[in-house]
């Protein structure tokens, strides 16, 4: 209840902003296009939130990356170090190297910044293949949204070669050695291996000083504005094809069911970008990351073990790890052994998850269009073999890590490489066939996998007596044929008033759930 | 809003706190434990310091002296029966595990210190654990099996002196000869057979420096051809110091670089955001 004081001020501020709305209004035009697009609706699931951490970690990036670049030099000279790292004191370095050193001791927030950023790309990565999977095991990809399924991969696509490139750019041992690794393989395709890495680097290994400019251009420029373009693409198609939602009480083909844009889910946004913000520079004020003065500046001379590339490139650096060293020679030419793991396996990775709306389609024989959601479990074959790639490149970021799970583990390497070589084929066939049988499993229970159970729910009947409907019997009062009963009335006399009962169910579900402290397994309500 | 729904929105940020507290408790108990690194540094750190009190010093420049003390030596002799001897023979002269004829001062200080020996199993690779001697017991070995070297005419490497040296120069060294198989943080890692890469980040200066002048195998020695005195200095000052000026920028998650930041990354940071976005994200 509010006071007449209060409702006269409400008013007075309503007027205020019907002004200064008409004003902008009256330049712009723009009130027509937002109403609309403040009424649209989004669908409240908690999934569909993954693609947005994506998002705002991309906004964080932008925001600290320009912060950055205000300080990095991005140039290969050479200069002698003078600051207030004393282990670094007069040595030789690149510029580019000394100036990520002076933005992390000498720049006034730099070094929370540069953590941030670093942190957020690692988060960003890890929330686009969570979305990923979230449309994959769903079936979101289906038609129409085929094409945001493309542009979504090569969003990821390029956000690793963005993630790769900026970790190269402080040009620390790490970076030195990642490059040195991406240039042997860029260098191991057939034919045009090494004219491609001669030009990008300009030159032999470890390049020329223009290295640093271009890998700087493509990391500041060039992947940022595609990663923008696609972006605004991605998300303009998903306004103009409206959002998926799960099948649910009152969910159509062609209704979605949640909150409007604005306030509320505005405010969820907003609140999201809140915390994401919260998490990325909390990380970044407290928990190092790539402590480039620790490794030294590059020299193709040094090395150091535990090197490794981030984990999003874990999987590549694993199959460069786990591929046997055979070698193919034909025509008097040799395809060199990189080529094999790190250009032919994310080539055939990525074509399929390209092709996957397409082989779906084919798989399956549906060609409708969809707008509702399948369950994991509904597409037990999908499932199966989604889990059995996540198993499968699990196996392979696994195996670049095999150095330090060795050394923690107190297990020999090699036993470890060839464990991991024999587990990726075997972990994502033992996984796939585990998924089915639990898909199918799940199915034939119609049990939610984390939820409890429908226990049932307590009715009472005409004649006073109480019954309890379990899935099973709420399952049986609409299919009766199944049970050879016949017909819609489904029972035969031996639970009189059950059916009735059953009717009612749906009815009370609100209440009767509440009241029974159980919870509707997958927001179908039981009776119906 | 009922009851349901209610005990709902207590358990969701109840299931946030908790979860960021057991991975904070996860990341505290993925660094080595304090206690055991204090033991092994107290004993170790100031065991030459012992090793020289009242002794003659009987080698050149550059080393630490070892007592020549007869009561020293015998009392050396009565541990090295007692504890040694099953091993490597009676007047260390080799049996199941070998001969120490002629190791010297720095192996035997280096060994015991740093908790390598004794070893439950010579099949074992000796790893750096808490040491089983404390400092005198330790001087004491030193001083037998030193005087075993010297009457059999091989007196080995004796315990290196480490004096202050450039942090710059050490970093260059390490960065060239060391971190290939320690990491440039010095936090080990794994080489082939099964042999351990041992942290580097508990060790005193003087063990780093016996180190390098032994070489524990699998490691390879250094000797005075390889890396000068200075040379050693300069590497066991910057190892000391890369392990003890703190971590610049935060909690440095047991140093192993790019595996435990993803790994944080994605438990911590999207795992925190997922609770949120269910937090969230099902509020209509």
């Amino acid at each position: 209840m509010s006071t007449v004081a209060e409702r006269s001020t409400a008013r007075k501020r309503a007027l205020l902003e019907e002004k200064v709305l008409d004003e902008i209004d009256d330049r712009l035009g723009t009130s027509k296009w937002l109403r609309n697009a403040m009424d649209k609706i989004f669908p409240d699931h908690w999934s569909f939130m993954v693609g947005e951490i994506a998002m705002y970690s991309f906004v964080i990036l932008i925001i600290t990356g320009i912060y950055l670049a205000l300080f990095y030099s991005p140039s290969g000279s050479v200069v002698v170090y003078h600051g207030p790292y004393a282990p670094l004191d007069g040595q030789k370095m690149t510029q580019a190297y000394e100036s990520v050193i002076n933005l992390s001791f000498s720049v006034r927030a730099g070094l929370v910044m540069r953590q941030a950023h670093h942190w957020a790309a690692d988060i960003f990565l890890a929330a686009i293949a969570f979305h990923l999977c979230r449309v994959f095991f769903t079936g979101a990809f289906r038609k129409p949204r085929e094409t945001n399924w493309i542009i979504g991969l090569t969003l990821l696509l390029v956000a690793m070669l963005e993630g790769f490139s900026g970790y190269s750019l402080p040009d620390d041992l790490l970076s030195g050695s990642g490059l040195r690794v991406v240039f042997s393989i860029i260098q191991s395709i057939p034919f045009v291996g090494v004219w491609v890495a001669f030009t990008l680097w300009g030159g032999a290994f470890p390049g020329t000083s223009v290295f640093f400019t271009r890998l700087f251009v493509i990391h500041e420029f060039l992947f940022p504005l595609i990663l923008l373009g696609l972006l605004g693409a991605h998300l303009g198609i998903l306004w103009h094809q409206k959002h998926t939602d799960f099948p649910g009480p009152g969910k159509t083909e062609h209704n979605i069911v949640g909150s409007r844009l604005w306030p509320q889910y505005a405010i969820k946004s907003g609140g999201l970008f809140m915390f994401i913000a919260a998490i990325v520079f909390g990380l970044g004020g407290f928990v190092q990351i790539n402590p480039i003065w620790v490794y030294g500046p590059y020299s193709p001379a040094r090395g150091s073990a535990g090197t490794q590339p981030d984990w999003y490139v874990g999987w590549l650096d694993g199959a460069l790890r786990l591929w046997p060293h055979w070698e193919f020679r034909s025509f008097g030419h040799e395809i060199a052994n990189p080529f094999f793991p790190g250009i032919l396996l994310p080539g055939i990775v990525f074509t399929i998850m390209y092709a996957w709306p397409a082989i779906d389609r084919r798989l399956f024989a549906d060609n409708e269009e969809h707008n509702l959601l399948d369950r994991p479990r509904d597409k037990p074959l999908r499932t199966a073999i989604g889990v059995g790639a996540l198993f499968f490149f699990a196996d392979l970021t696994v195996a670049s890590a095999t150095d330090l799970i060795g050394n923690a583990l107190n297990i020999s390497f090699e036993l470890l490489i060839e464990i991991l070589q024999y587990g990726s084929f075997v972990a994502p066939i033992v996984a796939g066939v585990v998924t089915y049988k639990v898909c199918n499993l799940l199915n034939a229970q119609n049990a939610h996998p984390i939820q409890r159970p429908v226990g049932g729910i307590i009715v009472r009947d005409a004649r006073g007596a109480f019954h309890t409907l379990g899935a099973e019997h709420a399952h049986e009062a609409h299919d009766g044929d199944r049970h050879g009963n016949g017909g819609d009335s489904g029972h035969g006399g031996e639970e009189p008033g059950l059916e009735a009962a059953g009717l009612e169910a749906a009815g009370l579900e609100a209440a009767g759930l509440e009241a029974a402290g159980l919870e509707a397994a997958g927001g179908e309500p039981a009776g119906g | 809003m009922s009851r349901t729904n209610k005990s709902r929105a207590l358990a969701g940020p109840a299931a946030l706190v908790a979860l960021a507290a057991a991975l904070f408790s996860v990341l505290v108990w993925a660094v080595p434990a304090p206690a055991q690194s204090k033991a092994s540094t107290n004993v170790a750190a100031k065991a030459p310091a012992k090793v020289a009190a009242g002794t003659v010093a009987n080698d050149a420049g550059g080393t630490i002296a070892v007592s020549t003390n007869p009561a020293t030596i015998t009392a050396g002799q009565f541990l090295y029966d007692e504890h040694c001897q099953a091993c490597h023979g009676s007047g260390a002269v080799g049996a199941r595990a070998p001969q120490l004829l002629d190791v010297g001062p720095a192996a035997v200080d280096f060994m015991l210190s740093t908790g390598r020996m004794p070893l439950n199993s010579i099949t074992q690779q000796p790893l750096p654990g808490r040491p089983y001697f404390n400092k005198t017991e330790i001087a004491q070995i030193v001083a037998y099996i030193n005087f075993v070297d010297r009457s059999h005419g091989t007196p080995g490497v004796g315990i290196p002196k480490v004096t202050p040296a450039s942090l710059s120069e050490g970093n260059q060294l390490f960065l060239l000869n060391c971190s290939q198989c320690h990491d440039a943080s010095g936090a080990g890692g794994m080489l082939s057979h099964g042999y351990v890469v041992p942290s580097l980040r508990q060790a005193t200066k003087e063990q780093i420096a016996e180190a390098i002048r032994v070489g524990p195998r699998p490691m390879p020695g250094f000797g005075p051809g390889q890396l000068t005195d200075q040379q050693v200095s300069a590497i066991a000052n910057y190892v000391y110091y890369l392990a003890h000026s703190g971590n610049r920028g935060g909690f440095g998650i047991a140093n192993f670089g790019p595996v435990p930041e993803g790994f944080v990354a994605i438990i911590f940071g999207l795992g925190l955001l997922l609770l949120v976005a269910r937090l969230i994200g099902n509020r209509g």
